[in-house]
């Protein structure tokens, strides 16, 4: 379905949504993050991608699996705590983010499935702002299969038209929102798709860097796990984790138990984010560590994105959104790693 | 399927605790009972995770046969949290089992065929569940062959149960050093299989243990002739779903969890080595 909707409605069609939660890019400190939003006026559609993506909803940082405890005769109890039904909605979700949804949902529910994870999925929809200019320095979606205006893993895309949005629903859940906000929305003009297209193609020119011929990358990969490369791209490296933490696509849990009070018996098991640069991520009781270097775990993060995720799932699982080269404190680029991979040997 | 809490275990009674082996790495065998459950069935060499509520979860192979239909058996040595907590427990003590979980030996193609075993120390417990299930379906199997050692005889799991096995099937036990009494093979494992010369001829190895006992036993097995296909191990990373999704455990594209931990070397060793 595609629609136009002034500016000036929308925040006439986000009053309509009252029953769903809302999130939406806020400025922060300085910097911007997906919160929960009390009015349509705190609904910001102007900004650079926001610090963390809005995997944080769908998959949380923290999240209770059961509770345990002892009762009064002293049996032990295990309950499962599901994640809350609600019906939620997420504005101004960039396409690399929404991408990345679709990737990790391959994990989540390959065969067996994460309801947890599923649940959040199935009652969340994502609304999208199509980057009419790139977001970041470091955006280089257009080389990993994406795209500024890519419609991958979204409910609805909204692009800007100046004092318009070009609406498109892509599913029934998108529908659903545009039909609550009936009256607001009109049919486009033949010149307004025309905009559209050509707002989308010049889009693309526009980002400034990119990874040439990346399909050259996952065979290359598959002949480097020796080599002395990653001891050299790994150097620098402080083994923080935020370029891990950050990405929309990793997805790498912990599961443990909390203990909340001793006498009576109380606690949870939660799963909390873990982080494949951390030296303890693989670390067997005995002490022995099959990644015991900086070198092995840079290479995991780069051989899961760019050769084991492609080999299973048929996919790169990395949407180009260039947070781990912004943010990582000692400048490792994971766009200039590649470009070496690719021209290696 | 789908509605299943892939992530709730189901509660489980101990019904049995035995001290297999003392001293600074004390290994106990654990039977218990599924509460509510009666249908529980696995395949030889999957494997559980075993929960003690308020420490955490760890996986560990079944090490009784399928055919068992009473409880689960696990062999367990004592590591860290978990496991010391599990040390600590009593006969009706509850825990938490997950699973079954991962790939297991394919015995069914393995009909008609020799098969020989090889352990170290706690990987006797991996491959208990398919020795006695090939044991219970005897008739369909060649002769079978156990080769196992530790370090002293101290460290022998099973012990009572290998003198009855004696009785159905061949056994080499074997210790690292020389000490007295020990009338069997003194020295390593993989010493003992050149030692032992089993033929490859219409044979299957299958090996568990730690993973330097594994690289030589392989090593050995190929100097005998044994093919890559025709050895099979199991793998141990540092794991947490145990269902291929949160990510830790993979050898490559593989998640041991959910692909392993079962691998012939033929399939392992294509794998980059990091386990
Ligand atoms: C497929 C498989 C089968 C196994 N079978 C057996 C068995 O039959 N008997 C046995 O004694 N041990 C077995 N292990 C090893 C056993 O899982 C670890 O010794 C145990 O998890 C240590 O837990 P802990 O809490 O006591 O140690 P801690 O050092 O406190 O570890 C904390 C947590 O890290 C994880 N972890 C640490 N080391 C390992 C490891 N080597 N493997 C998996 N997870 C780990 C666990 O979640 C553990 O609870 C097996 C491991 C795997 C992967
Ligand atoms: S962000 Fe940079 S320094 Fe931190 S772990 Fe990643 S690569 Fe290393
Ligand atoms: S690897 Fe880096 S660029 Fe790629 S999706 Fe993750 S954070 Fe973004
Ligand atoms: S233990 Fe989680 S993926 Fe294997």
């Amino acid at each position: 379905m595609e629609k136009i909707l002034q500016k000036k409605s929308f925040p006439k069609w986000v009053e309509k949504l009252d029953a769903y939660e809302i999130y939406s890019p806020v400025k922060k400190d300085n910097t911007w993050s997906y919160e929960i939003i009390n009015t349509p006026g705190d609904i910001e559609l102007d900004y650079p991608n926001a610090v963390q993506a809005p995997k944080k909803i769908i998959n949380p940082q923290r999240e209770v699996f059961l509770e345990f405890g002892r009762s009064d005769d002293d049996t032990l109890e295990v309950t499962e705590v599901l994640p809350e039904e609600k019906s939620v909605v997420i504005f101004g979700v960039r396409p690399c983010d929404a991408k990345a949804l679709t990737l990790t949902d391959l994990v989540f529910s390959e065969d067996i499935k994460d309801n947890y994870y599923g649940k959040r999925r199935k009652q969340t929809a994502i609304i999208g702002l199509a980057c009419n200019t790139p977001p970041s320095p470091n955006c280089f979606c257009t080389s990993v299969d994406g795209s500024p205006h890519s419609e991958d893993g979204f409910d609805i895309l909204l692009t800007d038209l100046g004092d318009r949005y070009f609406v498109k629903s892509l599913t029934n859940m998108g529908n659903d929102l545009i039909n609550l906000g009936k009256g607001l929305f009109v049919a486009p003009k033949a010149n307004e798709k025309k905009e559209l297209a050509k707002i989308h193609a010049d889009a693309e020119k526009k980002l400034k860097r990119q990874v040439n011929d990346v399909e050259k990358i996952p065979p290359k990969l598959k002949e480097m796990f020796e080599s002395a490369f990653w001891d050299e791209e790994s150097m620098s490296c402080l083994r923080c984790g935020i370029c891990t933490y950050l990405c929309p696509t990793c997805h790498c849990f912990d599961i443990s138990d909390e203990v909340t009070s001793v006498a009576p018996f109380k606690g949870y098991r939660i799963r909390t984010w873990d982080n494949c640069q951390f030296p303890d991520f693989t670390m067997h009781s005995s002490g022995h560590n099959p990644r015991p270097d900086k070198a092995s775990r840079l290479r995991q993060r780069i051989m899961h994105k760019y050769q084991y995720f492609v080999e299973r799932y048929d996919h790169y699982q990395c949407t180009g959104c260039g947070r781990c080269i912004s943010k990582c404190p000692v400048g490792i680029d994971i766009i200039e790693v590649l470009n070496k991979v690719r021209d290696y040997g | 399927m789908d509605n299943e809490n892939v992530y709730l275990p189901k509660l489980a009674k101990i019904i049995n605790i035995k001290d297999e082996v003392n001293g600074a790495r004390p290994i106990k065998t654990f039977r218990a009972q599924l509460l509510t459950e009666t249908n529980f069935s696995h395949r030889c060499g999957q494997c559980a995770m075993v929960s003690v509520f308020g420490k955490g979860e760890s996986m560990f192979a079944i090490s009784s046969s399928p055919l068992v239909k009473d409880y689960l058996q696990f062999s367990i040595m004592k590591m860290g949290r978990v496991t010391s907590s599990l040390h600590s427990m009593k006969e009706d003590d509850i825990i938490g089992i997950r699973g079954p979980l991962g790939n297991s030996f394919p015995i069914e193609d393995w009909k008609g065929k020799k098969l020989i075993f090889i352990g170290g120390g706690i990987g006797l417990a991996p491959i208990w569940s398919v020795l006695q299930f090939a044991l219970g379906q005897k008739k369909d199997y060649g002769d079978l062959i156990l080769i196992y050692g530790a370090r002293t005889s101290k460290d022998l799991v099973f012990k009572e149960e290998l003198e009855e096995l004696r009785k159905e099937m061949t056994v080499h036990l074997s210790v690292d050093v020389e000490e007295e009494g020990w009338k069997e093979f003194v020295g390593f494992v993989p010493q003992n299989v050149t030692d032992k010369k089993p033929s490859p001829k219409n044979a299957i190895a299958i090996t568990c243990g730690p993973p330097i006992m594994i690289k030589f036993v392989i090593q050995a097995l190929g100097d005998l002739g044994f093919k890559d296909d025709q050895i099979y191990t199991t793998v141990e990373n540092k794991m947490k779903c145990g269902i291929g999704i949160c990510g830790r455990c993979n050898i490559g594209m593989h998640y041991v969890c959910k692909d392993g931990p079962v691998y012939s070397w033929a399939e392992l060793k294509e794998l980059p080595q990091e386990y």
